[in-house]
């Protein structure tokens, strides 16, 4: 499903100085793996994270995107990919604020093409067990609750790929155990996940770890046996 | 469909920051407000100037009016020298002179009828003060040369001299103390409404000059005196040489001022122009200037709100926003606020349009053009004060705009 060929890429820091963001990235991802991308910060994961949902072009290399070049794609067609086939889960949420959980999850289809998105919103906050919580605000949620709304709306427009940086940064580790049951809950019925963690507890819930650094991936292997968590609802 | 979510979750975003909105609302609000006073109560104004100038004095018109000489600062009343006999020997010397009217007045003069008393603007014209005045009257008649000539005691009255008198009793035929002079009323002045001045033309009384000159005031000299030319182009000339006469006349040794005003229509269409200069081109554009501080406070609040929701927009390109929706969004917020602001301006300005022409008379002011201008001015506000903040939140890169 995602395929990254000897992808680089390089910023330019204000000063002039060119940083090496990305050093010949290659990386394979079937439909419905659930991988972690481990990394500490400042090793390239946010930038493999922005390249592999299409928010950043790759320097150099390829990215194939279910057998189709995305990486050439020009603005407008790789917003209207993100939008209909990539959900992307935050580490600060992302919610807008004073907005009900409900519109906060309908927000991609207020972008989408589709002609009726009567139901889909209900749906996907029902999906993560939040159906009784549809017009609170997101100061009215806890921070799992609000993680929950953001993986609802990543979720409402039934994307190929769900990408998710650092999705329980902001948590305590009771809710951000509670997250990553539902990402394994979704993975079990199919979805392809990635998430961008430096946490390796988290990386461990995970069927296959990659780990970056320098820009460069220095392993990628299968975890034995993936940590379980019993989801609570909170 | 795609459309309308987008119109419609602008609005919704809107009404999330209410403080925000109600301060962009607010310039475009007192712009437009101010905007549509002047325009409405401009054109209100010009219309009743226009038709009280044309009523009162056509368009060849010259008005001779007696001026007293100052007199340790004031006006002496004794001194005011202007007579019949003069405007009669203008009249008999200017061939170009059609009619000719004097006029004698009193402001103030209290009236009765029985138990029934009022004060009322007591004028004396000649029998020629319909054809000079452009005024007969709706019921009854005018009095003629004969009635001029003997000082009769016989007058016309305004309607609401009439309705305060007589009531819904018919006046015509009926008696009124003017002072202390009785005068049998023969005819009901047609209706003029108010003046420039809000003065209620209608609480007036024409009498003939020589019974008010003779018999209530006592008086040898006249006010002022209408004169109408028959050909337009020479008013001015015609007013030249009357002033030469006058001076004769009057003995006024050169290098002394005048002892009486001149007023043709040509003075009057400066004076009119000079304020029309003011109703149409600097008060607009002291309400202009307000208008782009309006939107000048728009821009500068719509683009905080760029930098305030940079994270927002990193969202929303995120989850499929393109830049031209990002950009139609902030356009849509500013345009939104702005024409609310400018609606309820054009409501407010026209209230208050109405409230001052309800003061000085100036009867109706809605204009459907100020109206239009108005909103027409919001929604080009609001484009222009959303255009650049628009611009530069399309232009966050997604990346940077989540960092």
């Amino acid at each position: 499903m995602i395929e990254l060929q000897n992808v680089h890429k390089t910023y330019r820091r204000p000063t002039g100085e060119a940083v090496k963001a990305l050093d010949g990235v290659s990386l394979h991802i079937a439909r419905g793996e659930l991988v972690a991308i481990a990394g500490a910060s400042g090793s390239g994961k946010s930038t493999l994270m922005n390249i592999l949902g299409l928010l950043d072009r790759p320097g150099e290399g390829s990215y194939r995107f279910s057998g189709e070049d995305v990486a050439h794609l020009d603005v407008n067609e790789q917003a209207r990919v993100r939008n209909e086939r990539i959900g992307f889960v935050f580490q600060t949420f992302h919610l807008l604020p004073r907005t009900s959980a409900l519109e906060n999850v309908e927000l991609p289809l207020v972008y989408s093409d589709r002609h009726s998105i009567g139901g889909l919103g209900r749906k996907a906050l029902e999906a993560v067990g939040l159906g009784d919580r549809m017009h609170h605000t997101p100061a009215e949620l806890s921070g799992g609750q609000q993680q929950r709304v953001a993986i609802a709306r990543a979720l409402v427009n039934e994307p190929d790929l769900l990408l998710a940086d650092e999705p329980t940064g902001n948590l305590d580790p009771r809710a951000a155990r509670d997250v990553m049951a539902i990402f394994q809950e979704l993975n079990r019925s199919g979805r392809t996940i990635v998430i961008v963690t430096h946490d390796a507890e988290m990386a461990a819930h995970c069927n296959r770890i990659a780990r970056i650094e320098n820009g460069c991936i220095v392993s990628d292997e299968p975890v034995e046996a993936p940590k379980r968590t019993l989801q609570e609802t909170a | 469909m795609k459309t309308t979510r987008m119109f419609r979750h602008s609005v919704r975003t809107l009404g999330r920051y209410k403080l925000r909105s109600a301060f962009m609302m607010l310039g475009t609000f007192l712009g437009i407000a101010s905007l549509t006073i002047v325009v409405s109560v401009g054109k209100g104004a010009e219309r009743k100037m226009l038709a009280t100038i044309r009523q009162l004095f056509g368009t060849s018109s010259i008005l001779v009016m007696a001026r007293g000489t100052q007199f340790m600062g004031g006006p002496r009343a004794d001194a005011a020298r202007l007579t019949m006999d003069d405007i009669a020997a203008i009249a008999a010397e200017l061939p170009q002179i059609e009619v000719w009217d004097p006029q004698q007045a009193i402001p103030d003069e209290p009236v009765r009828r029985g138990d029934a008393a009022t004060t009322a603007r007591v004028l004396g014209q000649s029998e020629r003060f319909q054809r000079a005045w452009d005024r007969g009257v709706t019921r009854g008649e005018s009095f003629d040369a004969s009635a001029v000539n003997a000082s009769a005691r016989v007058a016309m009255i305004g309607e609401t001299v009439a309705r305060r008198l007589f009531g819904a009793q018919d006046p015509i035929g009926g008696e009124v103390l003017i002072g202390s002079v009785p005068f049998r009323v023969i005819g009901v002045l047609q209706p003029f409404g108010t003046d420039l001045h809000g003065m209620d033309r209608d609480n007036e009384i024409v009498v003939p000059i020589s019974t008010l000159m003779r018999r209530v005031m006592n008086v040898d000299t006249i006010a002022a005196a209408k004169l109408i030319v028959n050909d337009r182009a020479s008013v001015a000339a015609n007013a030249a040489e009357l002033r030469k006469i006058l001076r004769e006349r009057h003995a006024i040794p050169a290098g002394r001022p005048d002892d009486f005003t001149l007023l043709t229509a040509v003075q009057i269409q400066k004076t009119l122009a000079k304020v029309r200069r003011v109703l149409f081109l600097y008060l607009p554009l002291v309400a202009g200037v307000v208008l782009l501080v309006g939107a000048i406070v728009a821009a500068a609040l719509m683009l905080s709100a760029v930098s305030e929701r940079v994270g927002e927009i990193g969202l929303r390109r995120a989850v499929g926003a393109r830049a031209g929706d990002i950009r139609l969004q902030f356009l849509i917020e500013t345009a939104i606020t702005t024409l609310i602001g400018g609606a309820a301006g054009v409501i407010a300005g026209y209230a208050g349009a109405q409230m001052l022409a309800t003061r000085f008379h100036l009867g109706e002011v809605f204009s459907w053009p100020a109206v239009l201008l108005g909103l027409a001015l919001s929604i080009a506000t609001g484009l222009l004060a959303g255009v650049v903040p628009a611009r530069r939140a399309a232009a966050l890169q997604p990346a940077d705009a989540l960092r």
